[in-house]
Protein backbone atom coordinates (compact mmCIF):
# COMPACT_ATOMS: atom_id res chain seq x y z
CA UNK A 1 0.00 0.00 0.00
CA UNK A 2 1.64 2.95 -1.02
CA UNK A 3 1.20 5.98 0.82
CA UNK A 4 -0.15 8.06 -2.29
CA UNK A 5 -2.99 5.16 -2.16
CA UNK A 6 -3.49 5.48 1.34
CA UNK A 7 -4.29 9.10 0.86
CA UNK A 8 -6.33 9.12 -2.08
CA UNK A 9 -8.45 6.49 -0.60
CA UNK A 10 -8.92 7.58 2.68
CA UNK A 11 -12.42 7.62 3.21
CA UNK A 12 -12.34 3.82 2.05
CA UNK A 13 -10.05 2.92 5.03
CA UNK A 14 -11.81 4.62 7.39
CA UNK A 15 -15.75 3.68 7.01
CA UNK A 16 -18.00 4.20 10.15
CA UNK A 17 -20.21 1.84 10.93
CA UNK A 18 -23.14 1.83 11.39
CA UNK A 19 -24.72 4.22 9.52
CA UNK A 20 -28.29 4.66 8.93
CA UNK A 21 -29.66 2.77 5.80
CA UNK A 22 -26.44 0.44 5.73
CA UNK A 23 -28.42 -2.78 5.29
CA UNK A 24 -30.69 -1.27 3.11
CA UNK A 25 -29.83 -3.15 -0.01
CA UNK A 26 -27.59 -5.73 1.41
CA UNK A 27 -29.09 -9.05 1.03
CA UNK A 28 -28.12 -10.26 4.93
CA UNK A 29 -27.16 -8.75 8.23
CA UNK A 30 -27.97 -11.32 10.67
CA UNK A 31 -29.10 -10.32 14.32
CA UNK A 32 -30.83 -11.79 17.54
CA UNK A 33 -33.44 -11.17 19.95
CA UNK A 34 -33.04 -13.05 22.66
CA UNK A 35 -36.04 -13.28 25.03
CA UNK A 36 -35.19 -13.21 29.10
CA UNK A 37 -38.63 -13.45 30.41
CA UNK A 38 -38.68 -17.41 28.46
CA UNK A 39 -34.99 -18.29 29.26
CA UNK A 40 -34.94 -20.88 32.11
CA UNK A 41 -31.43 -20.93 32.23
CA UNK A 42 -31.45 -24.79 31.48
CA UNK A 43 -27.93 -24.40 29.23
CA UNK A 44 -28.98 -26.45 26.17
CA UNK A 45 -27.61 -23.72 24.26
CA UNK A 46 -24.41 -24.06 25.93
CA UNK A 47 -23.98 -27.41 25.03
CA UNK A 48 -25.61 -27.12 21.37
CA UNK A 49 -22.81 -24.83 21.02
CA UNK A 50 -20.02 -27.37 22.33
CA UNK A 51 -21.38 -29.83 20.04
CA UNK A 52 -21.40 -27.77 16.92
CA UNK A 53 -18.54 -25.79 17.07
CA UNK A 54 -16.07 -27.65 18.37
CA UNK A 55 -15.42 -26.86 21.34
CA UNK A 56 -13.57 -28.52 24.26
CA UNK A 57 -14.05 -29.34 27.48
CA UNK A 58 -11.42 -28.26 29.34
CA UNK A 59 -12.47 -29.62 33.13
CA UNK A 60 -12.77 -28.33 36.28
CA UNK A 61 -9.33 -27.35 37.20
CA UNK A 62 -8.62 -25.35 34.29
CA UNK A 63 -12.54 -23.84 34.46
CA UNK A 64 -11.83 -22.24 37.72
CA UNK A 65 -8.28 -20.43 36.17
CA UNK A 66 -10.60 -18.75 33.84
CA UNK A 67 -10.14 -21.33 30.67
CA UNK A 68 -13.37 -22.58 30.00
CA UNK A 69 -14.60 -21.93 26.48
CA UNK A 70 -18.06 -21.27 25.86
CA UNK A 71 -18.68 -19.26 22.77
CA UNK A 72 -22.28 -18.79 24.65
CA UNK A 73 -22.61 -18.65 28.59
CA UNK A 74 -25.69 -18.13 30.84
CA UNK A 75 -24.88 -15.20 33.66
CA UNK A 76 -26.79 -15.85 36.72
CA UNK A 77 -27.78 -12.35 38.53
CA UNK A 78 -29.21 -12.09 41.53
CA UNK A 79 -31.26 -8.44 42.72
CA UNK A 80 -30.22 -5.55 44.68
CA UNK A 81 -30.81 -6.45 47.93
CA UNK A 82 -31.56 -10.05 48.07
CA UNK A 83 -29.46 -12.37 50.54
CA UNK A 84 -27.75 -15.51 49.49
CA UNK A 85 -27.58 -17.30 53.30
CA UNK A 86 -31.14 -18.73 52.60
CA UNK A 87 -31.95 -22.02 52.56
CA UNK A 88 -31.99 -22.17 48.84
CA UNK A 89 -29.38 -19.54 47.73
CA UNK A 90 -29.90 -20.72 44.21
CA UNK A 91 -32.95 -19.83 43.96
CA UNK A 92 -34.18 -16.37 41.98
CA UNK A 93 -31.75 -15.94 39.88
CA UNK A 94 -32.17 -13.98 36.80
CA UNK A 95 -30.38 -15.70 33.60
CA UNK A 96 -28.77 -14.09 31.01
CA UNK A 97 -27.39 -16.14 27.87
CA UNK A 98 -24.13 -13.90 27.06
CA UNK A 99 -22.49 -14.49 23.88
CA UNK A 100 -20.60 -12.55 21.07
CA UNK A 101 -23.00 -9.18 20.83
CA UNK A 102 -21.17 -8.98 16.84
CA UNK A 103 -21.37 -5.09 17.55
CA UNK A 104 -21.59 -3.33 14.33
CA UNK A 105 -18.80 -1.10 15.68
CA UNK A 106 -16.83 -3.71 17.72
CA UNK A 107 -13.86 -2.90 20.21
CA UNK A 108 -12.12 -5.91 19.09
CA UNK A 109 -11.65 -4.76 16.09
CA UNK A 110 -9.52 -1.75 15.61
CA UNK A 111 -6.95 -3.25 18.41
CA UNK A 112 -5.85 -6.25 16.20
CA UNK A 113 -2.05 -5.80 15.39
CA UNK A 114 -2.61 -8.57 12.43
CA UNK A 115 -6.04 -7.80 11.42
CA UNK A 116 -7.17 -11.40 12.14
CA UNK A 117 -10.49 -10.07 13.40
CA UNK A 118 -12.78 -7.77 10.96
CA UNK A 119 -16.59 -7.09 9.83
CA UNK A 120 -18.20 -9.61 7.32
CA UNK A 121 -19.60 -7.36 4.48
CA UNK A 122 -22.86 -9.59 5.98
CA UNK A 123 -22.70 -7.95 9.21
CA UNK A 124 -20.80 -10.43 11.47
CA UNK A 125 -17.66 -10.11 13.57
CA UNK A 126 -15.02 -12.60 11.98
CA UNK A 127 -12.77 -14.17 13.54
CA UNK A 128 -9.39 -15.98 10.97
CA UNK A 129 -7.96 -18.36 12.92
CA UNK A 130 -4.56 -18.73 10.77
CA UNK A 131 -3.97 -14.64 11.48
CA UNK A 132 -4.49 -14.60 14.93
CA UNK A 133 -0.82 -14.48 16.30
CA UNK A 134 -2.31 -14.61 20.43
CA UNK A 135 -1.96 -11.16 21.21
CA UNK A 136 -5.30 -11.12 23.22
CA UNK A 137 -5.88 -7.76 22.90
CA UNK A 138 -9.36 -8.05 21.54
CA UNK A 139 -10.52 -10.09 24.34
CA UNK A 140 -8.68 -7.30 26.94
CA UNK A 141 -10.82 -4.54 24.99
CA UNK A 142 -13.93 -6.68 24.56
CA UNK A 143 -16.22 -5.54 27.08
CA UNK A 144 -18.77 -8.07 26.95
CA UNK A 145 -15.96 -10.72 27.69
CA UNK A 146 -16.82 -13.32 25.15
CA UNK A 147 -13.29 -14.26 22.99
CA UNK A 148 -12.00 -17.00 24.43
CA UNK A 149 -8.27 -18.06 24.00
CA UNK A 150 -6.53 -21.29 23.68
CA UNK A 151 -4.27 -21.53 26.40
CA UNK A 152 -3.68 -25.41 25.46
CA UNK A 153 -3.35 -27.30 22.66
CA UNK A 154 -6.97 -29.02 23.44
CA UNK A 155 -7.24 -30.93 20.11
CA UNK A 156 -5.48 -34.45 22.03
CA UNK A 157 -6.74 -33.51 25.43
CA UNK A 158 -10.35 -32.79 24.90
CA UNK A 159 -11.37 -36.05 22.26
CA UNK A 160 -9.05 -38.61 22.99
CA UNK A 161 -9.40 -41.48 20.36
CA UNK A 162 -11.93 -42.02 19.07
CA UNK A 163 -13.88 -39.21 20.46
CA UNK A 164 -12.35 -37.07 17.68
CA UNK A 165 -14.85 -38.63 15.21
CA UNK A 166 -17.65 -36.63 16.63
CA UNK A 167 -16.01 -33.44 15.55
CA UNK A 168 -17.89 -31.21 13.03
CA UNK A 169 -16.32 -31.32 10.03
CA UNK A 170 -17.22 -27.91 8.74
CA UNK A 171 -15.49 -26.02 12.14
CA UNK A 172 -11.88 -25.81 12.26
CA UNK A 173 -10.52 -27.65 15.32
CA UNK A 174 -8.29 -24.23 16.86
CA UNK A 175 -4.71 -25.08 17.79
CA UNK A 176 -3.21 -23.20 20.64
CA UNK A 177 -2.10 -19.80 21.14
CA UNK A 178 -5.39 -18.55 18.72
CA UNK A 179 -8.04 -16.25 20.42
CA UNK A 180 -11.63 -17.38 19.03
CA UNK A 181 -15.70 -16.29 19.70
CA UNK A 182 -19.29 -17.23 18.88
CA UNK A 183 -19.41 -17.05 14.40
CA UNK A 184 -23.32 -16.88 14.50
CA UNK A 185 -22.97 -20.79 13.35
CA UNK A 186 -21.14 -18.92 10.04
CA UNK A 187 -21.03 -22.84 8.61
CA UNK A 188 -24.75 -23.19 8.67
CA UNK A 189 -25.41 -19.57 7.37
CA UNK A 190 -22.40 -20.47 4.60
CA UNK A 191 -24.35 -23.70 3.58
CA UNK A 192 -27.19 -22.30 3.64
CA UNK A 193 -26.36 -19.14 1.55
CA UNK A 194 -24.58 -21.22 -1.17
CA UNK A 195 -28.55 -23.27 -1.81
CA UNK A 196 -30.16 -20.25 -2.00
CA UNK A 197 -27.66 -18.21 -4.84
CA UNK A 198 -27.91 -21.50 -6.64
CA UNK A 199 -31.40 -21.40 -6.46
CA UNK A 200 -31.21 -17.35 -7.58
CA UNK A 201 -33.11 -16.47 -4.38
CA UNK A 202 -32.17 -15.38 -0.70
CA UNK A 203 -32.42 -17.38 2.38
CA UNK A 204 -36.07 -17.58 3.85
CA UNK A 205 -36.60 -16.39 7.25
CA UNK A 206 -35.79 -19.50 9.43
CA UNK A 207 -34.67 -21.76 6.97
CA UNK A 208 -30.83 -21.35 8.71
CA UNK A 209 -31.01 -20.89 12.68
CA UNK A 210 -27.99 -21.17 14.99
CA UNK A 211 -27.08 -24.51 17.32
CA UNK A 212 -28.46 -22.42 20.28
CA UNK A 213 -31.56 -21.21 18.83
CA UNK A 214 -32.60 -24.74 17.43
CA UNK A 215 -31.35 -26.26 20.90
CA UNK A 216 -33.37 -23.61 23.08
CA UNK A 217 -36.87 -25.64 24.72
CA UNK A 218 -38.14 -22.26 25.13
CA UNK A 219 -37.69 -21.05 21.85
CA UNK A 220 -35.99 -17.50 24.08
CA UNK A 221 -33.38 -16.92 21.28
CA UNK A 222 -34.82 -15.79 17.75
CA UNK A 223 -32.43 -15.63 15.18
CA UNK A 224 -32.66 -14.25 11.03
CA UNK A 225 -31.77 -11.70 8.83
CA UNK A 226 -32.26 -8.09 9.73
CA UNK A 227 -32.35 -6.76 6.56
CA UNK A 228 -34.99 -8.78 5.06
CA UNK A 229 -38.21 -6.26 6.71
CA UNK A 230 -40.18 -9.17 6.77
CA UNK A 231 -38.30 -11.48 9.00
CA UNK A 232 -39.59 -12.13 12.50
CA UNK A 233 -36.78 -10.77 14.05
CA UNK A 234 -36.45 -8.05 11.89
CA UNK A 235 -40.06 -7.75 13.28
CA UNK A 236 -38.75 -7.88 16.41
CA UNK A 237 -36.72 -5.48 16.43
CA UNK A 238 -39.22 -2.81 15.21
CA UNK A 239 -41.84 -3.57 17.56
CA UNK A 240 -38.93 -3.46 19.86
CA UNK A 241 -38.29 0.11 19.07
CA UNK A 242 -34.54 -0.81 18.30
CA UNK A 243 -32.28 0.92 15.77
CA UNK A 244 -29.03 -0.89 14.90
CA UNK A 245 -27.73 2.48 14.04
CA UNK A 246 -28.61 4.64 17.03
CA UNK A 247 -27.01 4.15 20.60
CA UNK A 248 -29.64 5.92 22.36
CA UNK A 249 -32.62 4.40 21.74
CA UNK A 250 -36.42 6.57 21.49
CA UNK A 251 -39.09 4.48 23.01
CA UNK A 252 -41.98 6.39 22.43
CA UNK A 253 -44.39 3.62 24.04
CA UNK A 254 -44.52 2.40 27.65
CA UNK A 255 -43.54 -1.71 28.43
CA UNK A 256 -41.50 -2.07 25.64
CA UNK A 257 -38.89 -4.44 26.77
CA UNK A 258 -36.08 -4.69 24.32
CA UNK A 259 -32.38 -3.84 25.10
CA UNK A 260 -29.14 -3.85 23.79
CA UNK A 261 -26.48 -4.76 26.57
CA UNK A 262 -23.70 -1.70 27.37
CA UNK A 263 -24.73 0.24 24.61
CA UNK A 264 -23.78 3.54 25.57
CA UNK A 265 -19.82 2.15 25.12
CA UNK A 266 -21.19 2.74 21.31
CA UNK A 267 -20.28 -0.95 20.13
CA UNK A 268 -24.15 -1.45 18.53
CA UNK A 269 -24.33 -4.67 19.03
CA UNK A 270 -26.51 -7.05 17.15
CA UNK A 271 -28.50 -9.09 19.92
CA UNK A 272 -31.13 -7.20 21.54
CA UNK A 273 -32.57 -9.03 25.01
CA UNK A 274 -35.97 -8.47 26.18
CA UNK A 275 -36.21 -7.44 29.81
CA UNK A 276 -37.67 -10.20 32.24
CA UNK A 277 -40.87 -9.82 33.30
CA UNK A 278 -42.00 -10.77 37.00
CA UNK A 279 -44.94 -10.74 39.27
CA UNK A 280 -43.41 -9.58 42.72
CA UNK A 281 -46.20 -9.86 45.40
CA UNK A 282 -44.24 -9.14 48.22
CA UNK B 1 47.15 -0.32 -4.63
CA UNK B 2 44.27 1.14 -3.10
CA UNK B 3 42.44 0.42 -6.36
CA UNK B 4 43.35 -3.07 -6.40
CA UNK B 5 41.77 -3.50 -2.45
CA UNK B 6 38.34 -2.14 -4.07
CA UNK B 7 38.46 -4.42 -6.78
CA UNK B 8 39.11 -7.30 -4.74
CA UNK B 9 36.45 -6.42 -2.45
CA UNK B 10 33.97 -5.85 -4.71
CA UNK B 11 34.94 -9.41 -6.73
CA UNK B 12 34.56 -11.17 -3.18
CA UNK B 13 30.65 -9.23 -2.77
CA UNK B 14 30.02 -10.55 -6.12
CA UNK B 15 30.62 -13.87 -5.37
CA UNK B 16 29.13 -13.97 -2.23
CA UNK B 17 26.09 -12.35 -3.87
CA UNK B 18 25.60 -14.97 -6.83
CA UNK B 19 25.73 -17.88 -4.28
CA UNK B 20 22.83 -16.50 -2.45
CA UNK B 21 20.81 -15.68 -5.09
CA UNK B 22 21.33 -18.90 -6.85
CA UNK B 23 20.65 -20.87 -3.54
CA UNK B 24 17.35 -22.70 -4.28
CA UNK B 25 14.35 -21.88 -2.33
CA UNK B 26 13.16 -24.25 0.31
CA UNK B 27 10.20 -26.28 -1.65
CA UNK B 28 9.45 -29.63 0.26
CA UNK B 29 10.45 -32.49 -2.94
CA UNK B 30 12.21 -32.26 -5.45
CA UNK B 31 11.09 -31.19 -9.41
CA UNK B 32 7.67 -31.83 -10.51
CA UNK B 33 7.40 -35.56 -11.73
CA UNK B 34 10.59 -36.60 -9.80
CA UNK B 35 9.44 -38.36 -6.80
CA UNK B 36 11.67 -38.04 -3.37
CA UNK B 37 12.02 -40.89 -0.89
CA UNK B 38 9.39 -39.01 1.52
CA UNK B 39 6.81 -39.37 -1.69
CA UNK B 40 6.43 -35.41 -2.07
CA UNK B 41 7.39 -33.64 -5.67
CA UNK B 42 7.39 -29.86 -5.74
CA UNK B 43 3.18 -29.49 -6.11
CA UNK B 44 2.97 -31.92 -2.99
CA UNK B 45 2.22 -35.29 -2.20
CA UNK B 46 2.87 -37.99 -5.00
CA UNK B 47 -0.25 -40.21 -4.62
CA UNK B 48 -0.40 -44.07 -5.75
CA UNK B 49 -3.95 -44.95 -6.67
CA UNK B 50 -5.59 -48.50 -6.15
CA UNK B 51 -5.90 -48.74 -9.95
CA UNK B 52 -3.94 -46.35 -12.31
CA UNK B 53 -7.21 -44.62 -13.53
CA UNK B 54 -7.10 -43.61 -17.45
CA UNK B 55 -8.44 -40.19 -17.33
CA UNK B 56 -6.53 -39.58 -20.90
CA UNK B 57 -8.76 -42.07 -21.84
CA UNK B 58 -12.53 -41.21 -20.08
CA UNK B 59 -12.10 -37.28 -20.29
CA UNK B 60 -9.37 -37.17 -23.04
CA UNK B 61 -10.30 -39.21 -25.93
CA UNK B 62 -14.02 -40.70 -24.85
CA UNK B 63 -14.69 -36.72 -24.26
CA UNK B 64 -16.67 -37.80 -21.08
CA UNK B 65 -18.25 -34.87 -19.16
CA UNK B 66 -16.50 -34.55 -16.05
CA UNK B 67 -19.48 -34.21 -14.24
CA UNK B 68 -20.77 -37.72 -15.34
CA UNK B 69 -18.48 -38.94 -12.86
CA UNK B 70 -18.10 -36.11 -10.38
CA UNK B 71 -21.34 -35.87 -10.19
CA UNK B 72 -21.45 -33.25 -6.89
CA UNK B 73 -19.80 -30.94 -8.09
CA UNK B 74 -22.37 -29.09 -9.54
CA UNK B 75 -24.73 -29.20 -6.63
CA UNK B 76 -22.18 -29.53 -3.58
CA UNK B 77 -18.93 -28.49 -1.62
CA UNK B 78 -17.06 -31.45 -3.12
CA UNK B 79 -16.78 -33.23 -6.44
CA UNK B 80 -17.17 -36.09 -4.96
CA UNK B 81 -15.61 -39.53 -6.40
CA UNK B 82 -18.03 -41.93 -8.22
CA UNK B 83 -19.23 -45.02 -6.74
CA UNK B 84 -18.36 -48.39 -7.91
CA UNK B 85 -22.00 -49.20 -9.47
CA UNK B 86 -20.71 -45.65 -11.71
CA UNK B 87 -18.15 -47.69 -13.15
CA UNK B 88 -19.93 -50.59 -13.55
CA UNK B 89 -23.04 -49.32 -15.34
CA UNK B 90 -20.46 -48.82 -18.60
CA UNK B 91 -18.12 -51.51 -18.23
CA UNK B 92 -20.14 -54.24 -17.62
CA UNK B 93 -21.15 -53.49 -20.95
CA UNK B 94 -17.91 -52.67 -22.57
CA UNK B 95 -16.87 -56.56 -24.27
CA UNK B 96 -13.80 -55.27 -25.77
CA UNK B 97 -11.58 -54.11 -22.59
CA UNK B 98 -12.70 -56.53 -20.04
CA UNK B 99 -9.87 -58.64 -20.36
CA UNK B 100 -7.65 -55.59 -19.81
CA UNK B 101 -5.41 -55.84 -16.13
CA UNK B 102 -7.22 -52.23 -14.94
CA UNK B 103 -10.55 -53.46 -15.94
CA UNK B 104 -10.05 -57.37 -14.65
CA UNK B 105 -9.40 -55.75 -11.15
CA UNK B 106 -12.33 -53.32 -11.42
CA UNK B 107 -14.30 -56.38 -11.77
CA UNK B 108 -12.81 -58.08 -8.54
CA UNK B 109 -13.40 -55.02 -6.32
CA UNK B 110 -17.15 -55.68 -7.75
CA UNK B 111 -17.34 -59.86 -7.52
CA UNK B 112 -15.61 -58.96 -3.72
CA UNK B 113 -18.32 -56.33 -3.03
CA UNK B 114 -15.14 -53.62 -2.03
CA UNK B 115 -15.12 -50.08 -2.37
CA UNK B 116 -12.13 -49.15 -4.45
CA UNK B 117 -9.78 -47.26 -1.89
CA UNK B 118 -8.88 -44.14 -4.08
CA UNK B 119 -7.16 -41.62 -2.74
CA UNK B 120 -8.01 -37.91 -2.26
CA UNK B 121 -5.48 -36.15 -4.27
CA UNK B 122 -6.51 -32.48 -4.35
CA UNK B 123 -6.24 -32.22 -0.53
CA UNK B 124 -6.97 -28.59 1.00
CA UNK B 125 -6.23 -28.30 4.74
CA UNK B 126 -8.99 -28.82 7.44
CA UNK B 127 -9.25 -24.84 8.24
CA UNK B 128 -10.78 -24.10 4.13
CA UNK B 129 -13.56 -24.23 2.73
CA UNK B 130 -14.10 -24.66 -0.87
CA UNK B 131 -16.85 -24.89 -2.78
CA UNK B 132 -17.19 -26.55 -6.23
CA UNK B 133 -20.99 -25.48 -6.69
CA UNK B 134 -20.42 -21.96 -6.82
CA UNK B 135 -17.06 -21.86 -9.15
CA UNK B 136 -18.79 -24.54 -11.57
CA UNK B 137 -22.34 -22.61 -10.99
CA UNK B 138 -20.88 -19.39 -12.51
CA UNK B 139 -18.53 -20.52 -15.36
CA UNK B 140 -20.18 -23.76 -16.58
CA UNK B 141 -23.39 -22.98 -16.10
CA UNK B 142 -23.50 -18.95 -16.46
CA UNK B 143 -20.74 -18.27 -18.68
CA UNK B 144 -20.87 -21.57 -20.35
CA UNK B 145 -17.63 -22.13 -20.94
CA UNK B 146 -16.62 -25.76 -21.83
CA UNK B 147 -16.25 -28.40 -19.11
CA UNK B 148 -12.70 -28.29 -19.89
CA UNK B 149 -11.54 -25.13 -19.08
CA UNK B 150 -13.90 -24.91 -15.72
CA UNK B 151 -12.11 -27.61 -14.93
CA UNK B 152 -8.91 -26.80 -15.39
CA UNK B 153 -8.70 -23.59 -14.02
CA UNK B 154 -7.43 -25.54 -10.84
CA UNK B 155 -7.15 -29.19 -11.82
CA UNK B 156 -4.62 -28.73 -14.96
CA UNK B 157 -5.52 -30.88 -18.41
CA UNK B 158 -6.62 -33.74 -16.31
CA UNK B 159 -7.49 -35.11 -20.18
CA UNK B 160 -3.85 -35.24 -20.30
CA UNK B 161 -3.34 -37.71 -17.11
CA UNK B 162 -3.92 -41.03 -16.27
CA UNK B 163 -4.16 -41.18 -11.80
CA UNK B 164 -4.60 -37.33 -11.66
CA UNK B 165 -1.98 -34.65 -10.37
CA UNK B 166 -1.88 -31.70 -8.55
CA UNK B 167 -0.81 -29.39 -11.28
CA UNK B 168 -1.85 -26.14 -9.41
CA UNK B 169 -0.14 -24.25 -6.22
CA UNK B 170 -3.84 -24.56 -4.40
CA UNK B 171 -2.64 -22.25 -1.93
CA UNK B 172 -4.16 -18.77 -0.53
CA UNK B 173 -2.11 -16.45 -2.54
CA UNK B 174 -2.61 -18.56 -5.90
CA UNK B 175 -7.06 -18.72 -5.22
CA UNK B 176 -6.57 -14.87 -4.46
CA UNK B 177 -4.76 -13.87 -8.00
CA UNK B 178 -8.12 -15.59 -9.58
CA UNK B 179 -10.45 -13.57 -7.22
CA UNK B 180 -8.98 -10.48 -8.21
CA UNK B 181 -9.09 -10.76 -11.66
CA UNK B 182 -12.30 -9.16 -13.63
CA UNK B 183 -14.35 -12.17 -14.91
CA UNK B 184 -17.34 -11.84 -17.45
CA UNK B 185 -20.48 -12.53 -15.44
CA UNK B 186 -22.85 -13.97 -18.56
CA UNK B 187 -21.87 -15.03 -22.16
CA UNK B 188 -21.62 -11.98 -24.73
CA UNK B 189 -21.85 -9.55 -21.41
CA UNK B 190 -19.71 -6.77 -20.70
CA UNK B 191 -20.21 -6.63 -17.20
CA UNK B 192 -17.23 -8.28 -15.36
CA UNK B 193 -17.17 -8.82 -11.71
CA UNK B 194 -14.53 -10.20 -9.28
CA UNK B 195 -14.57 -12.76 -6.90
CA UNK B 196 -15.33 -12.47 -3.12
CA UNK B 197 -12.46 -11.75 -1.31
CA UNK B 198 -14.04 -11.92 2.68
CA UNK B 199 -11.88 -13.96 4.74
CA UNK B 200 -14.99 -15.78 6.19
CA UNK B 201 -15.87 -17.53 2.95
CA UNK B 202 -12.71 -19.86 2.93
CA UNK B 203 -11.51 -20.05 6.51
CA UNK B 204 -13.72 -21.44 8.73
Amino acid sequence: MSLSNLIKNWSNFRTRRPYEGQYDDSPYKWAMVIDLDSCIGCNACTVACYAENNLPVVGKERFGKGHAMHWIRIERYWGEGETLETEFPERGAQYLPMLCQQCEAAPCEPVCPVGATHHSPDGLNTQVYNRCVGSRYCSANCPYKVRYFNWWNYPERAWPNPLELQLNPDVTVRSKGVMEKCTFCMQRLRAGMDKAKTDGRILADGEVVTACAQACPTSAITFGNLADKNSKVAKMWKTQQVDLAKNVQEKTEDGIRGYRILEDLNTYPSIVYLERLRNMAS
Amino acid sequence: MNYCKKLFVWMFLIVIGTSLVSAEPFVQGGPIGSQTSDGYDALGPVVEQPIEFPHNTHAGRMQINCMYCHTYARRSNVSGIPRLDKCMGCHNLIEGVKDRPRIKKLFEYWANKQPIPWKKVHDLPDFVRFNHERHIQRFYFQEKRPVRETCGYCHGYIASMTTARRVKALSMGWCISCHEKDHLEKVGSTVTSHGPNDCWLCHK
